[in-house]
């Protein structure tokens, strides 16, 4: 598909943020479209790329907290992403950073608009599993 | 000095979320300040002339199935007494009631602190409440279904 054949084709997107309440900001350039937004604090982003308009990202990035052994982190993103609907965790082993998205294929992101709601709910929810197991680790290890 | 709505307001808006200012009361200092999370709308209640105490409620609707039943009120006071924070109050004949936290946390900035706890206990309390008259529903319908059966009786 053709971008320019579709216009701003992240423009549901912000319309389904909207719906949601949410503020958010766009951050473009010739790559790639960027959408950032806060929920209850916390920072999500989506993107789509400009040359594969049909394939759309949502996440939340997050630092591993200093406690947190690695090699744990690893295991249980490994656990998530055989047992989770829609969430790939990701750990980033040197920036101590893990990453969470929902990647997806649409014809339009017209099509995501209804679901918005339900996959901040999943991105919410896989990050605070993530960390509550993760603590539980640490605490059965004291 | 800043008003207690504001600072409240650009809290919530920091936080990611549009909020919707209304003063209710402007001799009292009283306003409404309403943002939406998961869905759902709640409003903050803030008084200019008490800035210790504020009001975070939400409103949900109850199922049309379950509008009928007689003891949604037992229902809501049973939840109620599992979070004693929160205040159940029946609206519109039966047809939703609003979930309601009276607090008085000492500044504005407390408040703020503790806020995003504040609406998930309030959350917590009403989606329980929501299960269970639903449950109940559900309950009621199937002894329902079956004293029926046992008093149609089989020849």
């Amino acid at each position: 598909m053709n971008p320019d054949d579709v216009g701003d084709y992240m423009l549901p997107l912000e319309e389904a943020l909207d719906d949601e309440g949410l503020l958010f900001t766009r951050d473009d350039d010739d790559d790639a479209l960027r959408i950032a937004f806060k929920s209850e604090g916390d920072r999500y982003f989506i993107i789509s790329y400009r040359d594969d308009p049909s394939f759309v990202m949502l996440g939340s990035g997050w630092a591993l907290p200093a406690e947190i052994d690695v090699d744990d982190a690893v295991d249980v993103a490994n656990e998530f992403n055989v047992r989770k609907k829609f969430v790939k965790t990701a750990v980033w082993e040197d920036q101590r950073d893990v990453l969470f998205t929902v990647e997806l294929c649409v014809s339009s992101a017209d099509e995501v608009r209804p679901h918005v709601g339900r996959l901040l709910d999943v991105l919410r929810e896989t990050a605070a599993e993530f960390f509550d197991d993760l603590r539980e680790d640490d605490d059965d290890d004291d | 000095m800043t008003l207690v709505r504001d600072t409240v307001a650009a809290f919530i808006q920091d936080e990611g979320h549009k909020v919707d200012v209304s003063v209710i009361d402007e001799s009292e200092g009283v306003a409404e300040l309403l943002f939406r999370t998961r869905g759902q709308v709640f409003s903050v209640t803030t008084h200019e002339r008490n800035p210790d105490f504020y009001t975070l409620a939400t409103a949900y609707e109850i199922p049309d199935l379950a509008r009928e039943n007689t003891n949604n009120t037992e229902t809501l006071a049973i939840v109620q007494g599992e979070y004693p924070e929160v205040h159940f109050t029946m609206a519109h004949d039966g047809g939703l009631f609003i979930a309601a936290a009276q607090e008085q946390p000492g500044s504005p900035e407390a408040f703020t602190k503790a806020f995003w706890d504040v609406v998930n206990r309030v959350r917590d309390a009403g989606n329980t409440a929501i299960e269970r008259i639903v449950d109940r529903t559900e309950s009621k319908a199937a002894a329902d279904k079956f004293i029926n059966s046992l008093t149609m009786g089989e020849r």
